[in-house]
């Protein structure tokens, strides 16, 4: 009976989304409070103030949405079980303005007060972000100013249209960055997100651009039949791989931005693309269909030895690289229409080591923070779509809702 | 000496207490360390029109369905269709290239082959797959006769549907190379 009940157990557990395990034992986390003292209460700031406590990994918030004021000292007794309080007060009557005072509960001393201001109501997420980012680091703890960080993506409007986007990790904010004909696959070009390449398709042949978001000029990059995607770019932004097919073959080229002289890296004759640098840009991983579906290898870029990097799933289409740590997509059902379960895992490609981070629903996209923390991805579940993030530490995990058009690629 | 020594002092320690004192949430005035930080936020971004950048002429996907159901290539052109997650031409659509070939030895200037597919894949694989099916409806019409350099590929992936409906014949009416006049 016992042995039935344990696998009972054993079996719910499994079916749970394996996302939302909490490894990190909960005492470990620092346990804040929240007291709001805003002249006009905010409740979509202060729950993007609880999401970015609770991916951070560090903090367990208290979901009570306590009401204070920012000035004084004093902390009601039900608070008095946490070990920090956060004071705030947001405005949002000329720009938005925030201030912010952290409270140690203990001595009932002020170990960070800081003030924020910005011309514009929409970027108020940009805000909570920042004030979070800031607590994090005056408690010294590992950082997370990728929550500070703009998506970018882009989304189909209509048949041969789509638009590119700017937004929060939330998704609270967005900004068409660019709408009108076919723009596709937006990847970020500079770690100060600055410019971004992507790539137009406006003509007999596809175009890539490089474009800085502040001042809107545009450079052309490259021209390719057929299709041309850069898939990744360098730590320092001086090679990109692209995906090309100069003579009508999709392959992996690396380019040289400054003096753009390109290298064939794949030769094969099917479908090579999405090339990830890995191992300090000295090979790359790739989606091809050398074994008849689409699946996971690796390539030096210096010698022509391919290697497999996935041994299981149907179709593997999807992969994201930081350093040496590989993210993939998995299609685990055989549905060939319809909705069909697609999972990531994490593995590696100094060992084989691989743990799945999904098990429901149909999770694509994956991609690494900047730091290899956290994993964004796209979750279809049912009717609804959502943007996801998996802190691969604290094993803690966000889910926010996407409304409305399909999205076409994602990078931040 | 000391006099000095406490003067300076003394204003350092004025100067320090002004740097501690609690911002008011509602002054103008910008303070070191708080304000300042958020000004990477408030940087103004662009928004791009791209509609006004001259556009070949854009066709909806649906126009060649109005002159036969399973048709949405242009100028007399028949759409290839493939098999799920296929590039290869079947049998059955070899009558059509056949058509194709005859059409593109009458036309002057160059011939766009459009590869397309279904809404099951994503990111760039989509694209190529798209990007194989064009390339393989050029080689066949090479193989018939027609210049290599009649002819220009592009792959839409999965982005230009003419059929919406969760429905498998739907599906496959996406999974298609469609053929046009370049303009």
């Amino acid at each position: 009976m016992r042995i039935l009940l344990c696998i009972f157990i054993a079996l719910n557990l499994y079916a749970a989304d394996a996302t939302l395990k909490i490894q990190k034992d909960v005492e470990q986390r620092t346990r804040i409070a929240l007291v709001d003292a805003s002249a006009i209460v905010n409740n979509t700031f202060f729950k993007i103030l609880l999401s970015d406590f609770k991916i951070s990994g560090h903090f367990l918030a208290d979901t009570t949405h306590h009401i204070g004021d920012v000035n004084s000292d004093y902390l009601l007794p039900v608070l008095k079980s946490k070990e920090y309080v956060l004071k705030f007060a947001l405005s949002q009557q000329n720009g938005t303005k925030l201030i912010i005072r952290l409270l140690r509960v203990a001595d009932n001393s002020e170990v960070l007060k800081k003030r924020y201001a910005i011309p514009t109501k929409d970027k108020m997420p940009f805000l909570a972000h920042k004030a979070v980012s800031d607590i994090n680091n005056a408690l010294n703890y590992s950082d997370i100013s990728w929550i500070n960080r703009y998506v970018l993506y882009s989304r189909y409007t209509k048949a041969r249209h789509s638009e590119i986007l700017l937004a929060d990790y939330t998704f609270h904010y967005k900004k068409v960055i660019i709408k009108g004909g076919l723009n596709l696959f937006p990847k970020w070009a500079d770690k100060e997100q600055k410019s971004f390449y992507y790539s137009a398709y406006s003509g007999l042949m596809p175009v890539l651009y490089k474009i800085n978001i502040y001042t809107g000029a545009k450079q052309k990059i490259a021209t390719s039949e057929g299709m041309l995607v850069c898939s990744d770019v360098s730590d320092d932004g001086s090679k990109l791989l692209l995906t090309m097919a100069p003579q009508g073959q999709a392959d992996i080229y690396q380019m040289d931005v400054a003096t753009g002289s390109k290298t064939r890296i794949t030769t094969f004759n099917g479908i090579d693309v999405s090339g990830k640098y890995v191992d300090d840009e000295s090979s790359i991983v790739f989606v091809s269909n050398r074994l008849g579906y689409a699946n996971i290898f690796k390539k030096s870029i210096y010698s022509d030895a391919v290697s497999q990097v996935v041994y299981h799933g149907r179709n593997n289409n999807a992969v994201d690289t930081y350093k040496d740590k590989i993210v993939y997509a998995s299609r685990e059902s055989k549905n060939s229409f319809g909705v069909n379960r697609f999972n990531l895992y994490l593995t590696s490609s100094t060992n084989t080591d691989t743990r799945p981070l999904t098990t429901t629903g149909t999770n694509q996209f994956p991609r690494f923070s900047i730091d290899g923390s956290v994993i964004q991805f796209i979750k279809h579940r049912g009717r609804g779509s959502s943007v996801g993030y998996i802190n691969l530490q604290s094993h803690q995990s966000l889910l926010f809702p996407l409304s409305g058009r399909k999205i076409q690629s994602i990078d931040w | 000496m000391i006099a000095k020594s406490l003067l300076i002092v003394s204003v350092l320690l004025v100067l320090n207490g002004c740097s501690q004192k609690a911002p008011e949430l509602n002054s103008a005035k910008t303070g070191k360390n708080n304000v300042l930080d958020a000004t990477e936020i408030a940087g103004k971004t662009v928004s791009i029109d791209e509609n006004t950048y001259g556009h070949e002429n854009s066709h909806s996907g649906q126009e060649g369905l109005n002159e036969s159901k399973y048709n949405s290539s242009a100028n007399g052109f028949q759409s290839i269709y493939f098999g799920f997650g296929d590039y290869s031409i079947s049998p059955s659509m070899e009558k059509y290239m056949t058509n194709n070939a005859n059409i593109l030895g009458n036309v002057n200037g160059k011939v766009k082959i459009e590869g397309n597919c279904d809404e099951f894949g994503t990111d760039e694989y989509n694209y190529a797959l798209g990007l194989k099916r064009a390339q393989a409806v050029k080689e066949s019409l090479v193989s018939q006769g027609v210049p290599a350099g009649k002819m220009v590929i592009i792959s839409y992936g999965e982005s230009n549907p003419v059929c919406s409906s969760p429905t498998d014949g739907c599906y496959a009416q996406n999974r298609r190379v469609d053929l046009r006049v370049a303009k």
